[in-house]
């Protein structure tokens, strides 16, 4: 969101394994904490609540699995996108791109409960009724604007849970629960910083043995601008709605500058500047704006017909094999409907990728080269 | 083993202070005591009631002492001997009441047994109520021995009647808490009967009305009481001189430091070097007797603990006398020769003497010495912590994963009782506890820091209050939370008895100290009626609890009460029993490795828990285990398993 | 046994132990006997913590003519009787001698900070050797496990007091326990406390 002062780090020398008490120094009291619960369910110490990550007891493990998979512990990107995808798709702004596309769910009626295009509701809830997956780990509404992680294996119940959220949820925490049921192929939805956990915890010795992640079939990414913190924002919201009726909520394109908050009978709207306080301070620190560990990510559009007609699609990232394959069973299914995509628009979402890159303020010893775009120093 | 109906008068039989003083009491005519338990006082009651019989004694566990005294002070001015007990910082409670009794005076003989605790042995303040007996201008006895204890308190009734005033018997840990041997004496007869005479004028200290007004004219009147006391203290036996002549050393003790300064001149062998006057009439002091004493020698120890009180009682009369007796050196507290902190013993008294004399306290030989260096260190430091079972152990589990949660700062204001270990060993309430003063306060303090917010305060508040403590202090503090409408969640960890003293009835409990069926004023009821909301749950069903309070901390602005109903491990329907077997199932168990790292033993902390350093896994010592099942419901494995154990 | 006299005046004795372990119960049993005895006997006791995890120590000063302090100066017991065995020498660390017998059963219990893996327990070996280097005469007991096999680990204190008896340095036997013991209790008591008694008295050679 804005620039901020970069601390040169590039000739120190980095931890990169540590315990809780290195997470707590280095993630949780910093506020690069991004609420992605992927220390939470390993073990009795960390829990989420609201949309915190808090620890309950002191731990004093040296290493614990809790660091190593933490999205904002030390990590080349670089390598690890070399490990999960294509050389020759690699971009620097956007990760890999094997192919971008903007579509929408073919039904009006997965478009009315979805945010936009309704791609990625489409996509689970198809996955689901393919086999590709038995379990989707997916957000619900939950209440007072407090989204709740949830497994299910229904693809009517995934068809229900559309709609972006705007406050964080422990998906990569409700993952590790999955991970010890007897689910045996999980698909996620996840946001960049739960897509990078969930990257993290495939390269990870530690957990390999026990963790079964060869379980995870499908990583469904979706673009992220940042989220905000629910008790401020709650107690903003307050003060003009009934946090109980809210439905949804939006942002449209920059220029209105507005929160708009959905109620049955009328919306009400927040001016950006009274927001804005309540980002994430870990949101500040992403540079990650399109989840590029995914195997597909999915996010708002753009048209030159202008947001009316753009809220009604998806821009999609395909990245992986296993993405492309899903979408062209979408096409072929006629689950998801396609337009063509406008001439620029790869141009301008890399443009803004590129631009949360430069703002980020990263953690220490997060680093790769596709990721500094020549900022490092 | 203890004081029983079957022992007769001329038995020697062993006592402890405590049971010296009730058969004291019992020996005087008492008819009616009440206190409030507190250790080291508890026993006195306890005993006491043991002997009620309807008509002849009656005995109560009142709700505070300040109720006990008054209760005390009514059977007097009925005509009945009566008693009040407490530990020292009750006297404080009841000190408003004592200030007006005092003015007004008694009738038939009544006396307040006040246990002090030097060294604070079993309590959080070292506490002085010796001077009350100044403050409030009534008497102060003090024994020195066991068989004293029971001669003493028989004769403080005597002399209160003498009076018409209260007079104070004022024990320590090392005399109520030690036993003796006391030769009983006889049991009197008859009883009197109860009638509140008041149909006289304010003058008649028969007949008229009890109050402490006129005030000038009873404050006068009480002044004249204290110096007839004073004139009685000059031939009391209690008080003596034992010694050379004209000693060396003239050391001036009373109560348990008595016995310490026999020791210490007798290891010292210093027998013919120093007189000992020991006190028993400590308040006011016997003028003249001191005089005669002082007179004998020119350098003089007082040896008491804590405070110097006597010490400068006895300035103040050799200063008036100093033309008589001469000038005198004193060593005691102000000077540095005795510790003002902390309890005496026969070492500390042996020092003092020895620097006084220039003696060197025998030594143990170096080789003996330095065998112990060599053995320094070994025996771990045992801390104290909740009992295996102990309900307290689960509620602060469950406020402390609560107070994380919510990550807002929140704290608990605690309060007097075994849950007090929450503030005095960190780890026993896994540091959630943050303040702890005398009884009740945990709740007035939390009352003042919920009115905060207006200045930004958003950290959630507790306060913790144990169910005898409810009925104490506590309820005056939560109805001025509640009318003040203060930010609080008010917690009762009610386990069913007033557990930290020994299971003494409470206004919750169906029966009363007699044994007799009583009245129940139940927590949740009361609390409803001043309007609190009310939430009553089982501390053992850990995720239930820690629901609850998160979404009390969420909830509306106001008094929120949580009753967390379990009873005490070592109550008398749970002591010895198991309601379930334990047992660690080491496959499951994931022991020190990453996902647990001994949550069990390093952080759950039951005595009943053990880590096999060998094995790598956690284990149930069978011997301590309470089989409460709670540890099963925190395992992050499952690998503690509860199995129903059979009744027996 | 038929000789009253003591052996020194006062002597002193201290038992100690941890809470919940009977350690009251043993000092007022062997205190009572010794007044039927004769001897006046002071008894100091540390107990208001004592069922919370913590040291519980009682102190007997037995005199025939005089009452002595309920505290024992340091450095002076006559007699040890440990229910734990850190406890011995936690004691004997402030009031050991060279002519102090020690009697001490093996059963540890744990400390918080052992099960929190804070602090080390020492060996039992370790624990023999320093109890017997500080003391005149050591002898050690598995009374807790004779206790668990006469049918509850409580009766170890009883058992204790059966060895002090056989070790001949106090006036006190068999047949002055049964009294006291049967005056002081519920008569379905008597009998496991009498059996415990004479485990203890077998245990000491």
């Amino acid at each position: 969101m804005r620039e901020t002062e970069r601390k040169a780090d590039s000739s120190e020398e980095e931890k990169v394994q540590g315990g809780q008490r290195e997470l707590e120094e280095r993630v949780l009291r910093t506020g690069f904490c991004t609420g992605c619960g992927a220390c939470v369910n390993l073990c009795p110490y960390q829990a989420s609540y609201r949309d915190r990550t808090v620890i309950l007891h002191h731990c004093d493990l040296a290493q614990g699995r809790c660091f190593a998979f933490c999205p904002r512990t030390p990590a080349d990107l670089t390598d690890m996108k070399s490990r999960f995808y294509d050389e020759a798709d690699l971009t620097h702004e956007l990760g890999a791109v094997k192919g971008f596309f903007i579509a929408r769910a073919a039904q009006e009626g997965n478009r009315r409960r979805s945010q936009h295009g309704g791609v990625v509701t489409a996509l689970m809830t198809l996955a689901l009724r393919e086999g590709l997956i038995d379990a989707a780990v997916l957000t619900e509404k939950g209440e007072e604007l407090l989204p709740r992680a949830v497994t299910v294996s229904e693809p009517e119940a995934a068809a229900q849970l559309g709609g972006s959220r705007f406050v964080v949820s422990p998906t990569v925490a409700e993952f590790n629960r999955a991970l010890r049921t007897d689910c045996r192929r999980i698909g996620v939805v996840a946001t960049p910083c739960q897509a990078l956990a969930i990257a993290k915890m495939r390269l990870q010795p530690l957990a390999a043995a026990e963790s079964g992640m060869d379980r995870l079939k499908l990583v469904v990414g979706l673009f992220c601008g940042w989220a905000l913190s629910w008790r401020p924002l709650t107690d903003i919201l307050r003060e003009k709605t009934d946090l109980a009726a809210v439905i949804g909520m939006d942002i449209p394109p920059s220029r209105y500058h507005t929160l708009e908050v959905y109620m049955p009978e009328e919306t009400a709207r927040f001016s950006l500047d009274e927001i804005t306080p309540c980002v994430r301070e870990s949101c500040r620190s992403c540079a990650d704006m399109t989840a590029e560990f995914s195997d597909l990510s999915v996010g708002s559009a753009r048209l030159p017909e202008g947001w009316e007609a753009a809220r009604l699609w998806n821009q999609v990232i395909v990245r992986t094999k296993r993405g492309r394959d899903l979408l062209e069973l979408a096409r072929r299914r006629g689950v998801l409907e396609f337009r063509e995509v406008p001439a620029g628009n790869l141009e301008k979402l890399k443009a803004a990728s590129l631009n949360k890159k430069k703002a980020a303020n990263r953690p220490q010893g997060q680093s790769g080269a596709g990721d500094r775009m020549g900022q490092a120093g | 083993m203890s004081m029983d109906r079957g022992q007769r008068e001329g038995d020697e039989v062993l006592l402890m202070g405590n049971e010296a003083i009730a058969r004291g009491a019992l020996e005087a005519g008492v008819q009616v005591a009440a206190g409030y338990p507190g250790t080291p006082s508890s026993e006195i009651i306890e005993t006491l009631s043991r002997f009620a019989e309807t008509g002849k004694l009656y005995v109560e566990w009142s709700t505070n002492e300040k109720v006990a005294m008054e209760t005390a002070a009514a059977a007097s001015f009925a005509g009945l001997r009566s008693l009040c007990v407490m530990k020292q910082n009750g006297v404080n409670v009841a000190s408003d009441f004592l200030l007006h009794l005092a003015g007004s005076g008694t009738r038939a003989g009544m006396i307040l047994i006040t246990c002090d605790d030097p060294g604070a042995l079993s309590s959080v303040n070292e506490g002085e109520s010796r001077h009350f007996a100044r403050l409030m201008e009534i008497p102060l006895l003090e024994p020195a021995d066991f068989q004293e204890a029971k001669e003493m308190t028989r004769w403080a009734f005597t002399l209160s009647e003498e009076i018409r005033n209260i007079v104070m018997v004022r024990s320590v840990t090392r005399m109520s808490h030690a036993s003796g041997n006391v030769i009983l004496g006889a049991l009197p007869p008859a009883v009197r009967k109860a009638e509140f005479l008041c149909d006289g004028a304010v003058s008649d200290p028969e007949r008229g009305p009890v109050i402490s007004a006129p005030v000038i004219e009873k404050h006068r009147l009480q002044q004249e009481k204290i110096r007839k006391a004073a004139a009685i203290f000059e031939k009391s036996p209690f008080n003596a001189y034992s010694g050379p002549e004209r000693p060396e050393l003239l050391i001036i003790t009373s109560s348990a430091c008595r016995l310490y300064s026999l020791e210490a001149v007798s290891l010292l062998d210093a027998e013919d070097r120093v007189g000992i006057l020991k006190l028993g009439t400590t308040w006011p002091l016997p003028p003249a007797l001191l005089k005669r004493v002082l007179s004998t020698t020119e350098k003089i120890l007082i040896v008491e603990e804590v405070l110097p009180f006597l010490e400068e009682q006895v300035k103040i009369l050799a200063a008036e006398q100093v033309r008589e007796i001469g000038v005198k050196t004193f060593y005691g507290k102000n000077d540095g020769a005795l510790p003002m902190a902390g309890e005496l013993n026969p070492d500390l008294a042996m020092a003092a003497v020895g620097r006084i004399l220039g003696i060197d306290p025998p030594v143990l030989s170096s080789a003996y010495r330095k065998k112990l260096r060599a053995f320094a260190g070994l025996a771990p430091r045992r801390e104290q912590t909740f009992c295996p079972g102990c309900p307290h152990r689960a509620s602060y589990w469950s406020i402390r994963e609560a107070l994380q949660r919510d990550g807002r700062g929140g704290f608990v204001c605690g309060d007097i009782g075994c849950y007090a270990m929450a503030s005095l060993f960190p780890a026993a309430g896994f540091y959630t506890a943050k303040t702890l003063h005398a009884m009740g306060s945990g709740t007035g303090l939390a009352s003042g820091f919920g009115k905060l917010g207006s200045f930004g305060m958003d950290q959630p508040i507790i306060a913790v209050c144990g169910d005898s403590t409810f009925y104490h202090a506590a309820i005056p503090a939560l109805i001025n939370a509640v009318h003040q409408n203060a930010n609080i969640i008010f917690i009762a960890l009610d386990n069913n008895g007033t557990a930290m003293t020994g299971f003494q009835s409470h206004p919750g409990i169906d029966i009363n100290a007699m044994g007799d069926a009583s009245p129940v004023v139940d927590i949740a009821a009361l609390c409803g009626a001043i309007g609190a909301k009310v939430v009553v749950g089982d501390p053992f069903a850990l995720q239930e609890t820690r629901e609850t309070l998160n979404r009390l901390m969420e909830g509306q602005q106001g008094v929120k009460v949580l009753i967390l109903k379990q009873s005490c491990a070592l109550s008398p329907e749970k002591k010895g029993t198991k309601r379930y077997l334990m047992q660690v199932d080491d496959a499951l168990c994931r022991g020190d490795a990453c996902g647990c790292n001994r949550l069990c033993t390093r952080i759950f902390r039951c005595p009943g828990l053990l880590w096999n350093r060998e094995k790598k896994k956690a284990q149930i010592d069978e011997v301590i285990c309470a089989g409460c099942g709670v540890c099963a419901g925190i395992c992050p494995a499952e690998a503690i398993r509860c199995e129903e154990a059979a009744k027996s | 046994m038929t000789n009253l006299a003591l052996r020194k005046d006062p002597y002193n004795i201290v038992i100690t132990g941890v809470g919940g372990q009977g350690n009251v119960m043993a000092s007022r049993v062997l205190a009572t006997m010794l007044v039927r005895r004769g001897f006046r006997v002071t008894i100091g006791e540390t107990f208001g913590m004592s069922q919370r995890g913590g040291s519980v120590m009682s102190h007997i000063r037995v005199s025939s003519a005089a009452v002595w302090s309920p505290q024992i100066p340091k450095g002076r017991a006559d007699l040890l009787v440990a229910l734990e065995p850190v406890e011995a020498i936690r004691v004997l660390a402030d009031y050991g001698n060279p002519s102090v017998k020690s009697l001490v059963n093996m059963r540890p219990i744990y400390p918080v900070g052992v099960i929190t893996g804070e602090a080390d327990y020492p060996a039992p070996e370790t624990i023999r050797k320093a109890v017997a280097a500080l003391s005149e005469t050591a002898c050690f007991l598995d009374a807790t496990a004779e206790a668990i096999r006469l049918g509850n680990p409580i009766w170890g204190n009883i058992i204790m007091i059966g060895a002090v008896a056989r070790l001949g340095v106090l006036p006190v036997n068999r047949e002055l326990f049964a009294a006291v013991i049967r005056e002081g209790m519920p008569a379905s008591r008597v009998e496991a406390n009498l059996r415990a008694f004479a485990i203890g008295e077998a245990a000491v050679a």
